[in-house]
């Protein structure tokens, strides 16, 4: 019996039937009352005996039902009993399926539970989608800057119309000091309504009360679930308990959920940032990154709107500096995930062609066995099986297969999510990757679709009547030996494979440049680290300047240490800040003068090893009026003129940048990212630009080897703060590229994975044509044939197919490759080197997979063969 | 004579028995089961839970078709027609059954 026609075309839905059901049977117990009462009893008494009558009514429609249940299932039953006889007769091409399958659908469903959690998921808050990020931009383009004033956060949150709430925060990197040693803790400042904003409560204690957010009121700090664990082992007597950070100490009034990784896994403390403190009432302050809720229903789209209007309002009442500030939007989904999309979709997409070329491929084999099959599938027809009986037998067979196979590779896929975990400081929400209901859904329609796609077209081809007509034959079969569709088949899965190959080719290349570039800058034996300190030092720089310089001789005098420095940003980690200068009080007015601005101190271009061309660069002690330009930026705006002794100074005011006399012109460094050709550069003399430089160490030996030295030598000099973030500096160089590498490591596996299959498929494409035309191959020989030619052309065939794949699949990469052009350095989509040595590559494997089943069968030993026939 | 009981009603003679009268006319279950009552003049009584699964059987075969009409009082009721499958079904059923109840009365009578 098989999925009858008629059964899916009769068959209500099931509601529908089970009322249907209902109103026959009433029918007939309404007749039985009626005859009663026309025999002379009362209507009660006669709907009772018909009630009777009829018998239990329940168990009438339980077999009912049965009836139209159990056809299909016992087809169902019987069709996996089958195909379960079937398998174990063949184990090896049970087992080759099952794990070509886990490994295509184990990989897609993996990269799939790595999108779906960080794509396609909303945000883990209440309503995610309605949080969006808000910054403010210089319309003038001279500061790059986008953190708003506090008073202009209160200012959006009050005028606006669009948002629930407006909120915000920045983060500092701080010392508690209640242990032995000082440990470095990262807290959240954060403006008030930030947690309800998130819609987010503490799992334990409270948020903060207003008394708390104003000025002098009491310290309070939440801290994450992270920090509760590691400091207090998870003892809830931590709420009430007292922190002493830096010169303050704060009362826990709250522990965040474990979920809660906002703005960043690593924050340990939440503390509120006074809006009406004194100190931050200026208008050009910049501090907050903004967050805010939309009320329902109101698109990003009206709330910037909404946004600009009330902005430009506060332009016309404070002119300057808000006239020329507008206002941006994003989503705050797009701002985490953003930049990891691209990447994932790639992977995706890459998967896929992966299971599909791994379906091509058992597709082909099923093909091939079907010819087997021919006699066993004609008896069948001529026992009076429907074709749609058959073919939903040789489905049961794939689906088992595959199912199995999605087993199996959703046990890898649960693997791969623990490996995502590891990956959490290249991969944001990596923490929230996990094997759930979706991803098993997920993995289960692959089943299902593969199924279809490997299943189908060899079980419409194995079913055509004309098959039948083989049962009168006898065992000799005659398959057409041209076997177009077979040879389709490889030929499309050489062209995946290449297309895949193609774009791992690029990336690799790219890494490659990568690895070639000139940096500017020697980033060896340099040990980097941080020291702790805090936005509220910044009230007394000439302090903060004092103590770093202090600790900056301190290390200077330690043996085995060359120089030592600090910047701002570290060199060659991905980050521009761009500001427009002004030279001599002139702005340029036909080029506006822009270039990045850096902060540095005395002994950075000996720590960086950055060369000197011309004046000197910063001391020591000196004002910090004293800037140094690179190359890039005299060759651009000094041309005409001696660079040295020009004055320069910001085009807009800004607090960070001092005016200053440029004091000398060194080499270019790709200080903005090893990707990132040098731009013009001003480097400011200044050590302590924030409270927490970093400090850049050049060591005579392995910088490592180092560090414990230097954290002693920081301890003696600064006993209350913590050292943290302590790395060579080449390792934050490999991290920033880290997204990139493992992207280009997982493409590589994945277009080695996909060549690997598609030479099995031409392998076994041969071997079964191989097999095929022995007789043939037998008679030629006998007839004086040369083995050589006879191997030769079976090589010839295999090559021809994948030459015919491969131009197929160069073509395809060239359309995709402008996907990846974003991705690539050094190499443009079109690299030509990448594209011939694709060509080369697929061609010489498509020999060797070839070369193997010739040989097999031009040196059959034709006396057997001819005897045999 | 009284009532034979369901059991002894041989497997498949319902189905035959619903094929000839649903081939009369459109009839509904209740229309069956008293219709096999009287013209058997009482000795076979089909119990509704044989019947009703019996019915829904034959439609899935293809042998019947049902449809939603209105009954002798003017009520709405699933009336079942014989559809052409279901005639030539009938035809080889009949011819069986003659075949097989004239064997076993030659057998009968035969053996005395």
């Amino acid at each position: 019996m098989g999925w009858s026609p008629h059964f899916r075309r009769k068959r209500d839905p099931g509601r529908a039937h089970e009322a249907a059901l209902e109103r026959e049977i009433e029918f007939h117990i309404e007749e039985l009352t009626q005859a009663n009462i026309a025999q002379g009893m009362t209507p009660e008494e006669a709907r009772r005996w018909a009630v009777v009558e009829f018998g239990g009514r329940e168990q009438v429609k339980q077999t009912v039902r049965e009836v139209h249940v159990s056809a299909f299932f016992e087809a169902l039953r019987s069709n996996l009993r089958a195909a379960a006889r079937f398998l174990r007769k063949s184990p090896t091409f049970s087992l080759t399926v099952i794990l070509t399958l886990a490994l295509g659908i184990g990989a897609n469903s993996a990269v799939f539970s790595a999108i779906d959690a960080v794509v396609l998921r909303p945000l883990p808050f209440p309503k995610g989608d309605e949080l969006i990020a808000i910054y403010q931009h210089d319309s003038k383009g001279r500061d790059a800057n986008r953190f708003v004033a506090p008073t202009r956060l209160e200012e959006w949150n009050r005028l606006n119309s669009t948002f629930q709430g407006i909120s915000g925060y920045y983060t500092d990197d701080l010392s508690e000091i209640s242990g032995p040693l000082p440990e470095k803790v990262t807290e959240a400042l954060v403006a008030p309504r930030f947690l309800q904003v998130l819609g987010i409560s503490p799992e334990l204690g409270r948020d903060f009360v207003p008394e708390e957010e104003r000025f002098g009121g009491p310290d309070a700090v939440l801290i994450s679930y992270g920090f509760w664990q590691r400091r207090f082992h998870g003892d809830p007597a931590a709420l009430g308990k007292k922190l002493h950070v830096e010169k303050s100490s704060f009362s826990i009034v709250g522990i965040m959920p474990a979920s809660f990784v906002f703005p960043s896994r690593d924050i340990d403390l939440f503390a509120p940032s006074p809006i009406d403190a004194p100190y931050a009432q200026r208008r050009d302050e910049t501090w907050f990154t903004v967050i805010g809720r939309l009320k329902p229903g109101v698109t990003v789209k009206q709330a910037l709107a909404d946004l600009s209007t009330v902005q430009s309002q506060l332009g016309k009442q404070f002119p300057k500096p808000d006239a020329e500030l507008t206002v941006e939007t994003l989503p705050l989904k797009e701002v985490i995930v953003g930049g990891i999309r691209n990447s994932l979709w790639l992977l995706y997409g890459s998967v896929t062609l992966l299971l599909l070329i791994a379906c091509l491929n058992i597709a082909a084999l099923m093909l091939a066995r079907m010819a087997d099959r021919e006699h066993e599938i004609s008896i069948r027809f001529s026992l009076g099986a429907s074709r749609s009986a058959i073919m939903a037998q040789l489905l049961t067979e794939v689906f088992v297969l595959a199912l199995a196979g999605s087993l199996v590779g959703l046990a890898a896929a649960a693997g791969a999510a623990h490996g995502f975990h590891l990956l959490a400081k290249t991969l944001p929400r990596a923490e929230e990757i996990e094997l759930n209901w979706r991803v098993a859904t997920y993995s289960l329609l692959s089943a299902v679709l593969t199924t279809l796609v490997c299943g189908l077209f060899p079980a419409l081809r194995g079913t055509r009547r004309g098959l039948a007509r083989s049962l009168a034959q006898g065992g000799r079969t005659q398959v057409s030996t041209r076997n177009p569709v077979q040879w389709l088949l490889v030929g499309v899965q050489v062209a995946l494979a290449v297309t895949l190959l193609v774009g791992a080719g690029l990336l690799l290349r790219s890494f490659q440049e990568l690895g070639r570039v000139f940096a500017g800058f020697d980033p060896s034996h340099v040990l980097t680290l941080q020291i702790s300190g805090s936005w509220g030092e910044t009230t007394d720089m000439k302090a903060v300047v004092q103590r770093v310089d202090r600790t900056l001789d301190g290390l200077r005098s330690l043996p085995g240490v060359e120089a030592a420095s600090t910047a701002a940003m570290l060199p060659g980690v991905s980050a521009l800040y761009q500001v427009e200068f002004k030279i001599d009080g002139k702005m340029n007015t036909d080029r506006k003068i822009l270039a990045d601005s850096r902060y540095v101190s005395a002994g950075y271009f000996d720590a960086m090893r950055i060369p000197v061309l011309r004046g000197e660069t910063c001391r020591q002690g000196s004002a910090t009026s004293d800037v140094v330009v690179n190359r890039s930026f005299a060759n651009l705006y000094l041309n005409d003129t001696p660079a040295i002794g020009h004055a320069l100074a910001a085009a807009a005011y800004n607090d960070f940048q001092p005016n200053g006399q440029i004091r000398g012109i060194v080499g270019d460094a790709r200080e903005e990212g090893l990707n990132m050709p040098p731009v013009p550069t001003v480097y400011s003399c200044f050590s302590a630009p924030t409270p927490f430089p970093n400090y850049l160490i050049r060591t005579q030996g392995d910088p490592l080897q180092m560090a414990e030295s230097v954290r002693r030598r920081i301890h003696e000099l600064e006993p209350g703060r913590s050292v943290y973030a302590i790395m060579p500096l080449q390792q934050h160089l490999a991290d920033a590229f880290s997204e990139n590498r493992l992207r280009t490591i997982l493409l590589t596996l994945f277009a080695t994975t996909a060549v690997s299959l598609a030479c099995i498929g031409l392998y076994g494409t041969l071997s079964y044509l191989g097999r095929l035309r022995q007789r043939e191959v037998g008679v030629r020989l006998a007839l004086g044939a040369l083995r050589s030619q006879i191997a030769a052309g079976f090589v010839f065939q295999g090559l021809r197919v994948a030459a015919i794949g491969c131009a197929a699949g160069l073509a395809m990469g060239l359309g995709l490759s402008h996907f990846l052009a974003s991705m690539l350095y050094g190499v443009s989509a079109l690299d030509p080197i990448t594209y011939a040595g694709v060509v080369l590559l697929i061609l010489l494997v498509a020999a060797l997979a070839s070369l193997a089943p010739a040989v097999r069968v031009a040196w059959v030993d034709p006396n057997r063969i001819l005897r045999e026939e | 004579m009284a009532p034979l009981e369901k059991s002894d009603l041989l497997q498949g003679t319902l189905d035959l028995l619903i094929l000839k009268i649903v081939a009369l006319a459109p009839v509904h279950g209740y229309g069956i089961s008293q219709r096999i009552r009287q013209i058997s003049a009482d000795v076979l009584q089909v119990q509704q839970g044989s019947l009703y699964p019996a019915l829904h059987r034959l439609e899935k075969r293809g042998w019947l078709e049902a449809g939603w009409g209105e009954s002798e009082n003017g009520r709405l009721a699933k009336f079942y027609r014989l559809s052409a499958k279901g005639r030539k079904q009938l035809a080889a059923e009949e011819q069986n059954w003659n075949r097989l109840s004239n064997a076993v009365a030659q057998i009968l009578q035969t053996v005395q």
